[in-house]
């Protein structure tokens, strides 16, 4: 059974850092409504590159690839063989940005949760960001795909649904990775100009995703017909190539768009070729659509709250999300008052994410782990970042992290950390055990962690309690 | 003994001894066996090309459709009967075929209706006509000849769900000292959840650590689909091995360029089911393998090179007993009134009519066993299995 603070900072937020309860403790709801007015909600280390910094950066690689090449040819001749291992040499310099921009860039978002005193707010990025998966594959996609949280969701978190979607529907790592940059409409100007050589046509994958995943859901009442509307409507959102001066981040190429009205869930939205204008007004009326703030409110409370959120639960947060234009803020403000979100038992497991920052909170020195080994964690426990795999992102469900090979997973995690921690000087399994729990603890698991045969033993049996384990 | 007290007391046993050899013999000794018959379930995510896969090369309408995917193949198809064949990468499957052992069946659909890949997917896991997330057809079918289910998972799979299954997979961290399970041990006593989970992955570690080893695993290759079918099979090794596995391969998304990622993507299952065939040695002669999708894709190549989701697929039979060396299912043709909705394959059986033949012949499933794991479908008069 938990007290209220506890379950502000478990439920809501990414666990409590050292004092951080007792800090809550005088007004937990307070406390977690505040941080919604936080400006901005989170902040990351903006010295790393932004995605037009990346684009530069990858052009830049394969550029110089392309020479080395050419210098290897010349130096090798005809041999085919000298040629790639003087290709070797030549290119050795020039590595591949993509996974180190790709661990810098996710690893920072980790970084900044572990140290944040606004954990709710990363908790719901973390959420829209899985909600918007978008995996690592293949060069562009492994270098671009955590720019989209920091360019797209992060400055739109705590605003209107309507500004994120479309934010996040016209990034370069959305685009790219559910290929609508290179689809066109089968009348567009592009194939008329093309003389019938290199005929183009319609990709439809973005655009279904964005009924089923991203907006109405899969039984949100669409059709064929409205993806194929969607699918049309988008036509032409593309990205700026670096290579040809087109400058960089989202583009839209009017020759490509499909020309004509075309019909969504019943309303015709009219032609425009100048601008987007036409798929933007598809995406607004989807993000205020009832079906969309049901199904993200549902999605809310399942996150937060419980696998079985109360209907009652639901139907307050969606008619908050009707009644402001789908406003995040105060869709989290409804789901924070409500009294069915603050039921004493902890019925979430965590995920390895939540499990993997819960643990550094508590710990409150996360020097001890640098960040290859943060990424390699996430890796061995089965959520490295951006790996979803697929666009509905990663499970959101306890039985798809409980399995017996995952536990074991999280013992030799809880394992392989107490013992990096130097716990004969810094370390006290009391104070982390208080820190992290108060009096939240039942004493069975309080007495097998204090007569732990060791510390190290102590503060694995500590993370591996069914306390820290679920929220 | 049932699977959840069996467990139980092989855990508290090498929580005691620790040996090896003694659960590999706590396992032979009271496992229920019959017949020593497997099935291997693998789910291919992201709704597998079928046109791409098993090639209707008679069908004119093809190269009209689909003009560069075909190119891209056509010259170094693996011919099989009737004018199917086979996409260029499933060499070893190609040779199971000619030797009888392969049986692959053209437009088969769940009879999902959606387009969906994730409810697509839950809807051929689960095997009801409303999609339950706690059960599915295997799990269901395991548990009515209390069998033993391990998936090579991080957690149990919806097809897995509703039995006692357990779940591997290769750990890339070190691992931690014995006394740390007998405290949590302790510490779960009140927490049905995690000490059931615990005891679980003890039991499967111990036998992971008698039948795998790490002597095959490349740490970089773990999750490999072929390093993950090498382990699947000696987990499935002889009397001690378990009777049934779920493996999943994602990565048939194919939405661009699809021809060189199919490539890869079937080489790679071949090569898998090779693994297994071979991992396997004699025991392939009572193995049945299928292989499946939750959907297929659209007939005409779309504008990047790739197809969109769709709905008929094929699907595999395979296994050293298996009546094999024919396409079955019907054609249904590629003309545009062939279609359905004019975009997809239209489907011609149902694939659940498959899984259910193959389930009931492989273990012996009454009519009303059947029935309880397959509640809406029937299973077909064919026979499977040669013998």
């Amino acid at each position: 059974m938990a007290t209220t603070s506890m379950i502000a900072v478990n439920r809501f937020g990414y666990g409590a850092k050292p004092n951080e309860l007792i800090l809550v403790a005088q007004s937990p709801k307070e406390w977690l409504i505040k941080q919604l007015s936080q400006s901005p909600p989170v902040a990351f280390n903006y010295s790393l590159p932004s995605s037009s910094d990346i684009f530069i950066q990858l052009h830049g690689y394969r550029k110089n690839k392309k020479v080395a090449k050419k210098i290897a040819q010349e130096l090798a001749g005809k041999d085919f063989d000298k040629q790639m291992s003087m290709e070797g040499v030549v290119t050795k310099k020039a590595r591949n940005p993509a996974h180190k921009l790709l661990n810098q860039l996710s690893s920072d978002a980790i970084d900044q949760a572990i140290r944040s005193d606004h954990s709710l707010n990363w908790r719901l990025l973390d959420f829209f960001s899985n909600h918007f998966s978008v995996s690592a594959s293949g060069p562009v996609m492994t270098a671009i795909a955590p720019t989209l949280e920091r360019e797209a969701i992060a400055p739109n978190l705590l605003g209107n649904f309507e500004d994120l979607l479309l934010s996040v529907c016209q990034h370069p790592a959305m685009l790219i990775y559910l290929n609508n940059e290179r689809s066109f409409g089968t009348n567009s100007q592009i194939n008329k100009n093309g003389r019938g050589k290199k005929k183009v046509g319609l990709n439809e994958n973005l655009a279904r995703e964005i009924l089923e995943l991203h907006t109405l859901g899969v039984n949100g009442g669409y059709q064929q017909q409205d993806v194929t509307a969607l699918a049309k409507g988008i036509t032409g959102w593309s990205v700026a190539r670096i290579g040809r001066d087109e400058g960089s981040g989202f583009l839209y190429r009017a020759n490509g768009h499909e020309p004509g009205s075309f019909t969504l869930l019943g309303k015709s939205y009219k032609k425009s070729r100048k601008n987007a204008k036409q798929g933007e007004m598809m995406l607004r009326d989807l993000a205020n659509h009832p079906a969309t703030a049901r199904h993200i409110s549902f999605k809310l409370a399942y996150h937060f709250i419980s696998e079985q959120p109360p209907e009652s639960l639901i139907n307050k947060m969606v008619k908050r999300w009707l009644a402001t234009k789908g406003n995040i803020r105060e869709v989290m403000i409804t789901l924070i008052n409500a009294e069915e979100s603050w039921h004493a038992d902890s019925q979430k497991f965590k995920t390895p994410r939540e499990f993997v920052i819960s643990s550094l909170r508590s710990i409150g020195d996360n020097k001890k782990l640098n960040l290859r080994q943060l990424m390699k964690s996430l890796s061995a426990l089965g959520q490295k970042p951006f790996s979803a795999g697929s666009p509905a992102g990663f499970s959101d469900s306890g039985n798809d992290w409980n399995g017996g090979s995952a536990i074991m997973a999280r013992i030799n995690w809880s394992a392989a950390l107490s013992s990096k921690l130097s716990f004969k000087h810094t370390v006290n399994v009391e104070t982390i055990m208080s820190n992290s729990f108060g009096k939240n603890i039942s004493e069975l698991s309080y007495n097998t962690i204090l007569r732990a045969e060791s510390k190290e033993q102590a503060m694995t049996l500590l993370l591996m309690s069914p306390e820290f384990q679920r929220r | 003994m049932q699977r959840r007290q069996f467990i139980k007391s092989m855990a508290a046993t090498l929580v005691l001894f620790k040996t090896p050899n003694a659960v590999a013999k706590a396992l032979s000794a009271t496992s229920p066996k019959s017949g020593n018959k497997k099935i291997i379930w693998v789910v291919l995510r992201g709704a597998m090309d079928s046109l791409h896969t098993l090639v209707p090369t008679f069908d004119t309408e093809l190269s009209v459709l689909r003009p560069k995917l075909l190119a891209s193949i056509k010259d170094d198809l693996l011919m099989l009967d009737n004018g199917f064949a086979l996409h260029p990468s499933l060499s070893n499957l190609h040779q199971w075929y000619k030797k009888g052992e392969l049986l692959p069946i053209t437009a088969v659909s769940s009879g999902y209706a959606k387009r969906s890949h994730f409810d697509g997917q839950d809807y051929l896991e689960s095997g009801l006509t409303n999609i339950d997330h706690d059960t599915g057809w295997l799990g269901r079918a395991v548990n009515m000849k209390e069998k033993q289910a391990l998936a090579i998972a991080n957690s149990t799979p919806i097809s897995l769900r509703s039995s006692e299954a357990s779940t591997w997979y290769p750990s890339q961290l070190k691992e931690a000292d014995e006394d740390v399970y007998q405290a949590l041990m302790k510490m779960y006593q009140n927490d049905e959840l995690l000490i059931n989970r615990l005891e679980d992955g003890l039991a499967v570690k111990e036998m992971a650590d008698t039948m795998v080893g790490d002597r095959a695993l490349n740490i970089k290759k773990k999750g490999q689909f072929i390093e993950l079918s090498k382990s699947c099979a000696n987990l499935m090794m002889g009397n001690n091995g378990v009777d049934c596995a779920m493996l999943e391969l994602g990565g048939w998304d194919t939405h661009n360029n699809q021809a060189t990622r199919l490539s890869r993507q079937l080489k790679a299952l071949d090569q898998g089911l090779k693994a297994l065939k071979d991992g396997l040695k004699d025991q392939w002669q009572d193995t049945v393998v299928v292989v499946a999708t939750e959907f297929g894709r659209t007939v005409k190549e779309n504008g990047t090179g790739g197809t969109d989701h769709g709905t008929a697929s094929a699907m595999f039979i395979a296994g050293g007993s298996v009546n094999g060396g024919k396409v079955l299912g019907n054609w249904p043709g590629l003309k545009n009134n062939q279609l359905f909705e004019q975009r997809d394959l239209m489907p011609t059986s149902n694939t659940f009519s498959w899984l259910a033949t193959v389930v009931s012949q492989q273990w012996s499933l009454s009519d009303n066993q059947l029935k309880a794991v397959f509640p809406h479908v029937d299973k077909r008069t064919v026979k499977l299995f040669v013998g």
